[in-house]
């Protein structure tokens, strides 16, 4: 018998329940969308540690407890709470979902320039499902996993940004979504970035918790590049040591599209980043840097699934992981070049800092190659601080928290430069330090 | 202000300095010069407090206080500073923030306030200019892809920010053309003080060309063996270090 069957079945009974509150329920392609999705789910169940890209992840913690959907939250925050989660200093709009809900009242959509949509998914398809019809679900299909399924079967809320033809944002559109009891909380987000042929935009997806309340976030984002986009997708998870959360990425490039991104967890019990590129056209090329941080209690799990199925596509995948006290890390790194995509150049780099010997960080880059004529390689490093390094800043009379806390920083500084997103790594650089700050003992022992 | 007696050091329980001496008052450039293996660079770094070596007897009292008490960065706020030979790479720490966060550390351990960063900038970029550093060198990672002269040149740059009591420096010479081999010894004359003194450790002459050392020791099989004024710096060039080590084992 499946000892996962009845989350399963009660996950299938939630869905059951909330479908006729659902958006755009007279939609048939979005409704016959869900069903898919739905049974597909269950058919699937979810995964166990058997399955290989679960290996190092026990779901039974999460799937033991009842999440319930879009709960009202306790307090409603107000605009002045809201503002210590800001992060782009010159964002052009921003949009904050609580509990997976849009709240247009914390939200700024106004002077957005012609061409660009931007507005919660959840009303756009209320009012012109229609519109959605030709992207929605159209990237996440890919590869339906079982979280991917029940993101698609629960679809409801999240961010719908479209950018016409040629239209360039002056800057970043954030994206905020943040947690807050009472009670335990479930959050699917689902977000839709669209970007015509030649369109450019920054987006910032930024997951907080308001409290210490216990929390389930899958969150699942599409982005959809015509030819020639170019997409920065900033991505934080930082939510409170009681969550867990789960994001898939979903990508699919045109001819010569950009897309870079940079995504780094620093909070949770449990947290799983997955990103699935598919580059279509030729001459697509995306650049993937990550940052993780675990300390103790904490699992950080990331995967890639990078596909070139087309010639002439660049890819550059850069991960690096600090890992204090007992946190654990899961980095599993997998580029695919299939037999057309002749003349791929793709790079996969996995670098761990190890603060403290109780750390744990299994890693496993695979490159599958069915192409003859292509520039592919992978590495993985796992050290800890160079004692050289640490003797030389402290001969300079800097003190040895201090040294190790630098040379922490300096390890953080490649994956957080390739963000030009103003103030992002200025919250991340802070948040590194308030963790090498609370595991400093931890620092100590690791020498 | 530096007193070293009798000093024994071994690294993996073999011995590297045998009893060693030296008495560096303040003002005074001592240059310490020897053949390779001689235990030059181990004297250095075991002055800075370098991990790795063991001190088996022997004292060094640097202004009265034990100096082999205190940790690396304790005798760096006390003004010891130690140029390296190979100066280390740390990439993603920024030139600027390490050159700050020295000084300001050195700074604290003397009672005086954080430089604001614009008065940081305007003595950084003074200083960098001393010692013919491009600008762009502060702005990049330390000494990350710098060349072996520019990475000389940060160490006298960190020299001359933070102004050290005692500065050692460790075959800085070495692998240095002659513009930069210029600008260590200026970095030095200009420092000299009768309050500063060096410990020059060389294993050719060329240096004390520049710099006009007060005394010369040579060290030979982990002990000086011998000391003089910079006549006997021009009597190695001469005859090598071959005499000194066949008349001390005499």
């Amino acid at each position: 018998m499946n000892a996962m069957l009845e989350p399963v079945e009660r996950y299938r009974r939630l869905i059951d329940a909330v479908a006729p509150s659902l958006p755009g329920d007279d939609a048939g392609w979005l409704t016959s969308q869900r069903a898919r999705a739905t049974e597909h789910f269950v058919r699937q169940g979810f995964p166990t540690r058997k399955d290989e890209a679960w290996r190092y992840t026990s779901l039974e913690r999460v799937l033991e407890q009842v999440w319930a959907p879009n709960a009202e939250p306790g307090l409603q925050p107000a605009t002045a709470d809201i503002a210590a989660f800001h992060l782009a200093k010159d964002a052009v709009a921003r949009l904050v979902f609580i509990n997976g809900r849009c709240l247009p009242g914390l939200s700024s959509l106004s002077g957005l320039p012609a061409g660009v949509q931007l507005g919660s998914l959840h009303s756009a398809l209320e009012q012109q499902p229609e519109r959605l019809a030709p992207w929605l679900g159209q990237a996440a299909q890919a590869g339906v996993s079982s979280f991917t399924a029940l993101n698609t079967a629960l679809i409801d809320d999240g961010a719908w940004v479209h950018i016409a033809v040629g239209t360039k944002l002056a800057g970043p559109v954030e994206l905020l979504y943040l947690t807050t009891g009472p009670g335990t909380v479930a959050a699917h987000p689902r977000n839709l970035v669209v970007l015509e042929d030649g369109a450019e935009a920054t987006v910032v997806e930024h997951y907080a918790s308001l409290d210490d309340t216990a929390c389930f976030t899958n969150s699942l984002t599409e982005v959809l590049l015509g030819a020639g986009a170019q997409l920065e997708h900033a991505r934080l998870q930082d939510e409170s040591a009681a969550a867990r959360h789960i994001s898939n990425v979903f990508v699919q490039q045109g001819h010569s599209s950009h897309y870079r991104a940079v995504g780094v967890s620093v909070g949770g019990l449990w947290s799983r980043s997955e990103y699935h590129n598919r580059m279509q056209q030729t001459q697509a090329s995306c650049e993937i840097d990550g940052l993780y941080i675990a300390g103790d209690a904490q699992l950080t799990d990331v995967h890639l699934d990078i596909g070139h199925a087309v010639p002439a596509c660049t890819s550059r995948e850069r991960f690096k992981g600090i890992l204090l006290g007992r946190g654990r890390a899961v980095f599993d790194g997998r580029i695919r070049v299939e037999v057309d995509a002749q003349k791929t150049d793709a790079q996969l780099a996995n670098d761990n800092l190890m603060l403290s010997r109780d750390a744990e960080v299994d890693t496993k880059p695979q490159l599958e190659i069915f192409a003859d004529d292509v520039k592919c390689s992978h590495g993985t490093t796992v050290g800890q601080l160079e004692p050289e390094q640490l003797f030389y800043l402290r001969s300079r009379g800097i003190g040895a928290d201090d040294a190790r806390r630098m040379l922490c920083l300096g390890f953080a500084t490649e994956v957080l430069q390739a963000c030009s997103v103003d103030g992002f790594r200025a919250r991340v650089e802070t948040r590194l330090q308030q963790r090498l700050a609370a595991g400093a003992v931890m620092g100590n022992s690791g020498e | 202000m530096l007193t070293v007696k009798d000093l024994r050091v071994s690294v993996d329980e073999q011995p590297i300095l045998n009893g060693l001496n030296l008495e560096v008052g303040e003002g005074e450039v001592h240059a310490i010069m020897g053949p390779n293996g001689s235990g030059k660079s181990s004297f250095a770094h075991v002055l800075a407090g370098r991990e790795g070596y063991t001190v088996t007897g022997g004292e060094v009292r640097f202004d009265d206080q034990d100096l082999l008490d205190l940790s690396v960065e304790e005798r760096a706020r006390k003004g010891l500073f130690l140029a390296l030979q190979y100066p280390v790479e740390l990439p993603g720490v920024s030139n600027l923030v390490f050159l700050r966060e020295s000084l300001n550390a050195i700074r604290a351990a003397r009672g005086e306030p954080a430089l604001d960063a614009a008065t940081f900038m305007k003595v950084v970029r003074d200083k960098a200019g001393q010692v013919n550093m491009s600008p762009e060198l502060l702005k990049r990672s330390v000494n990350a892809g710098f060349s072996g002269g520019e990475k000389k040149r940060n160490e006298i740059l960190q020299l001359a920010l933070l102004e050290p009591r005692l500065a050692i420096l460790d075959e800085t010479d070495s692998g240095l053309d002659i513009d930069a081999l210029r600008v260590v010894a200026d970095g030095v004359n200009v420092l000299r003080s009768p309050q500063r003194a060096f410990i020059l450790v060389t294993h050719y002459q060329r240096l004390l060309d520049y710099v006009e050392p007060d005394y010369v020791h040579v060290l030979s099989g982990g002990r000086i063996v011998r000391s003089g004024d910079k006549s006997l710096a021009l009597e190695l060039e001469r005859r090598g270090y071959g005499w000194i080590a066949g008349e001390a084992a005499a």
